[in-house]
Parts: structure tokens; C-alpha cells; sequence
């Protein structure tokens, strides 16, 4: 890397948020690195700390209760989803968006966790945690909070985290009947590419939700989609949720009549 | 730090900086200079390596998050002339042309191959999606693949040259 930094791996999680108290301002968790290695070596973050959260206990569980649902440890990576049959078959929503998430090799080293904590806005897990309901499990020296992902992120590379906290697991809730549903993300190379716009479409029990990246300050989730609405009036309805805007990738209205696009596509292929 | 890492089957143990990435130190430090840097941020594949029997890009790793790890790098392939299946297929359709993104394009299709005995073109297309290639347009590396797995034979699916 282009400038010298300390590396800590502490093996308890009352060591870790001791940590991260007093480095709350010259230092950062590394999970998979894979947001936070090209980071240090654009000279976004000047760091003296980095704190690898690997090597505490339980980090990369992967647990499946019928009580619980799908439990994620913070070293949970892409592929380990991806691989997992329990999580293809119940929760093949969570899996499609996993799919589009960079190259096979970042997926072998991306986590789930540290995509949400990163809080951008093309993050790919965030629309299928938002659609399935999960929770954060966050984590500090004076104990616990749980929060619905939906209150989670606080705008472009912000979550309602504060100094000392980390997100410990990741809670995505058992459903009776697994969500049906896609992600269409549109990007420049059909390899591995950040989103340009994404959206996914579910249906559960019924219920109809949408979840938009890169097309607002955070992940947006579209809730209030009724039964009964036609297809103009649903694209309405999630335009008027986000907030595109023109940068390198793509003009505003491309994104705007792209999400119109991908919207009407899902209203006919999930059913 | 003081790590202790197998690289393609050899235990080293070395005092490393913390800052150092798994790519430099297995150039700079262990002298195999096979596995390359091309962007250094995950974009392009060159320096993928198996990192505990999975491939992963070794510019975004610090070599201290590999004390204990098992690391395969391209040089574990050939052990002196004699190379690989999958590299005598390369060089036999023409899967190699500067040859800097090889190695790397290597550990993807060992990893691939390794899960799947006989993949499809999108399977091949899938593992390869994070090993940019600037010289062949990937053909010849995806005929490279059917070749070695016996499928271009069975279906006639690529004839190129
Ligand atoms: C070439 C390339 C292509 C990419 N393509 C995509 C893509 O298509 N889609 C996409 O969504 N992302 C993409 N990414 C971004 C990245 O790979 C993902 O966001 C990845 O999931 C991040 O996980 P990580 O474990 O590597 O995070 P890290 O880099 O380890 O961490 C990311 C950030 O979150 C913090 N953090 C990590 N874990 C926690 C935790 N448990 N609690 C609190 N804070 C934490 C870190 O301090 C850091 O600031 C790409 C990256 C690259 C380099
Ligand atoms: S050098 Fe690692 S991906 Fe390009
Ligand atoms: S052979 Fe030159 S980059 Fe692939």
C-alpha cells in the first residue's frame, strides 16, 4: 500500500470495540478489503489503524434456524451465500443479487457485511436486504441494538453506525413461502461492473416490494405498491422514491427511464 | 510482523510490513514474480491467486492476513518444462499473446475447473469475468478451456483458426 498503517486482529469483540473507540479517527474494520484496500491506496482514507475483523470467534458463520432465518457473521462472504444450498433455496432473492455482485474472485473475498457497512449506493445486497425485511445486529463495547436495514443507512458512505459500533450479524427473517423474485441491473460490461442502476422486484405472500441502488443517496425500498395498481402507476410510484442523479456513469434521465424499464419488466416476469 | 505462510506447498516464515500486500510480498519478498500487478484495485485479475483453495485477487489481501493461509501462485503449475493440462491447452490455441494476464487467467480456470469437470461457454465466460485480457478478445482462452475439458470435441461448438 502507498502509505504504512498498523494492522490489528483482535480474537474477542470487547477487544474489537475497545479498538475501534480509540481509533474512531485514524482507523477502519477490514473485512474481505475489497472496498477498503482500493480506498487506501486511492488516498480516500488516511489511516494509521486497520482493524481486521476476521479472526473473531464465529465471524464467518453462516447458521439457517426455522426460529430465526438466516444469520450472517461479518465474515460472511459473496460466494459463501452463493454456495450455501439452505440460502439458494430459501432465499434465492438474496442469491440473484449476490450473483451480480462483482468477479468471481471478489466474491470469494467480498462480505456481505462489509458491502451494507460500506453504505454505497450501488451496494447489490442492500435491495435484497431491504425486500426481505433483515436486520442489523450492531455491536458495541456497552452492548447491542437491532435495527431494520431500512433505517440503516444514512446517505452516500453513512450508516446510522457510531464510533466504537460494528455490524456483529446479519438477520434475514424466515418467510413461509421464499420471495419470488429478480434483480435487473444495468452496467457497462456484462462481466463485473458497479451498477449503473439496479433494481429488484419481489413477491411474497402476495405482497409486492422494490428496491432501487444507485439511483438515490442510499438503497431505497419501495413499500407501498398495491394490489391493484397498474403498471403506470407502480413505475410512479417507485420513480417518485428515488432521486437519481447525472454523474460519471450515467445521466439522470437515463437512470430515470431505465428504472421505468426494469419496472415493468418485473410486474410481467414475477407473478 | 512475523507470519508463517505455505506458498505453493514451501512453509515460509517471513517479517513483513503491515501495510505490505500479499502481491508485493510474494514479488518482492518470495521472488515469484509470475503472479502480476496490472491496476492494484481488483479490477483486472492479473494478480489472482489461490488464497485457502480459492482464487482471489491478492493486490486487495496484506500479506499479514495470510499468516497460516495456504497461497498457490502460478509457479506451483509447472514444475520446470513440464506444464499443465490447462497451460498446454492455452499455448496450443493460441490463449497467449503478451501473456499478462495468464497467470491469473490460470488460477480462474484451475478454480472453475476444480467445481465443474465440464463447464459451459457462460460457466467459462463467469469464471473468467474478473481477468481483463487486452490482446486475445478471450475466444481463443474460452476455446482453451473446451479443449482441455474435451467439450469442443463433443459438440463442435468453437472452430477459430
Ligand atoms: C473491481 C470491483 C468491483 C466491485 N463491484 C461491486 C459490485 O458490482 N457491487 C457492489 O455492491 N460492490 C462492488 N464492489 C465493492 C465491494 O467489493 C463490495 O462492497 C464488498 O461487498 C465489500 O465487502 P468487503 O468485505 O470487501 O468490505 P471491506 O472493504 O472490508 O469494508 C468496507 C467498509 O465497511 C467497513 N466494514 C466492513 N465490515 C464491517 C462491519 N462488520 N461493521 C462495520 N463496518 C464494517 C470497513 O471499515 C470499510 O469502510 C466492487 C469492488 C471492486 C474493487
Ligand atoms: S492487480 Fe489485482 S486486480 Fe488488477
Ligand atoms: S495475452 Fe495479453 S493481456 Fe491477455
Amino acid at each position: 500500500m502507498v502509505y504504512e498503517f498498523r494492522y490489528l486482529a483482535p480474537k474477542s469483540k470487547a477487544k474489537l470495540c475497545a479498538m475501534l473507540l480509540e481509533h474512531a479517527q485514524d482507523g477502519k474494520l477490514l473485512a474481505g478489503g475489497t472496498d477498503l484496500l482500493p480506498n487506501i491506496r486511492n488516498g480516500v482514507f488516511r489511516l494509521k489503524y486497520v482493524i481486521d475483523l476476521k479472526q473473531l470467534p464465529g465471524a464467518a458463520s453462516l447458521k439457517y434456524s426455522q426460529q430465526d432465518g438466516l444469520i450472517l457473521g461479518p465474515a460472511v462472504t459473496i460466494n459463501d451465500v452463493l454456495r450455501n444450498r439452505t440460502a439458494r433455496r430459501l432465499y434465492p432473492v438474496l442469491c440473484d443479487c449476490a450473483h451480480e455482485l462483482a468477479s468471481h474472485q471478489i466474491r470469494n473475498r467480498a462480505t456481505v457485511a462489509g458491502n451494507v457497512a460500506n453504505a454505497s449506493p450501488c451496494s447489490d445486497m442492500a435491495p435484497a436486504l431491504l425486500c426481505l425485511g433483515a436486520t442489523a445486529v450492531i455491536r458495541s463495547a456497552t452492548g447491542q441494538r437491532t435495527i431494520p436495514f431500512t433505517q440503516f443507512f444514512a446517505g452516500v458512505k453513512k450508516t446510522v453506525m457510531l464510533p466504537g459500533e460494528f455490524l456483529e450479524h446479519i438477520i434475514i427473517p424466515p418467510a413461509a413461502s421464499p420471495a419470488a423474485g429478480r434483480y435487473l441491473k444495468l452496467k457497462r460490461i456484462a462481466g463485473h461492473d458497479l451498477g449503473i442502476v439496479g433494481v429488484l422486484g419481489t413477491l411474497q405472500d402476495g405482497k409486492r416490494r422494490f428496491a432501487v441502488s444507485s439511483a438515490a443517496p442510499t438503497p431505497v425500498l419501495v413499500e407501498n405498491v398495491a394490489a391493484g395498481d397498474d403498471e403506470s402507476t407502480v413505475v410512479k410510484k417507485v420513480l417518485a422514491a428515488v432521486s437519481p442523479i447525472s454523474d460519471v456513469r450515467s445521466s439522470k434521465e437515463y437512470r430515470e427511464h431505465m428504472i421505468g424499464v426494469f419496472v415493468q419488466r418485473l410486474l410481467q416476469e414475477v407473478q | 510482523m512475523k507470519i508463517k505462510v505455505t506458498v505453493n506447498g514451501q512453509l515460509y516464515e517471513r517479517d513483513v510490513l503491515e501495510h505490505k500486500t500479499l502481491l508485493r510480498f510474494l514479488r518482492e519478498d518470495l521472488g515469484l514474480t509470475g503472479t502480476k500487478e496490472g491496476c492494484g484495485m481488483g479490477e483486472c485479475g492479473a494478480c489472482t491467486v489461490f488464497f485457502n483453495g480459492k482464487v482471489m485477487n491478492s493486490c486487495m489481501i496484506l500479506a499479514v492476513e495470510a499468516d497460516g493461509a495456504t497461497i498457490d501462485t502460478i509457479e506451483g503449475e509447472s514444475r520446470g518444462p513440464s506444464l499443465t493440462d490447462i497451460q498446454k491447452a492455452m499455448e496450443k490455441n493460441n490463449s497467449v499473446q503478451c501473456g499478462f494476464c495468464t497467470p491469473g487467467m490460470v488460477m480462474s480456470i484451475k478454480e472453475l475447473l476444480q467445481n465443474k469437470a465440464k463447464p459451459s461457454i457462460p460457466e467459462i465466460k463467469e469464471a473468467i469475468e474478473g481477468n481483463f485480457c487486452r490482446c486475445t478478445g478471450y475466444v481463443q482462452i474460452i476455446e482453451a478451456v473446451l479443449d482441455v475439458t474435451g467439450r469442443s470435441k463433443e459438440k463442435g461448438e468453437l472452430k477459430h483458426v
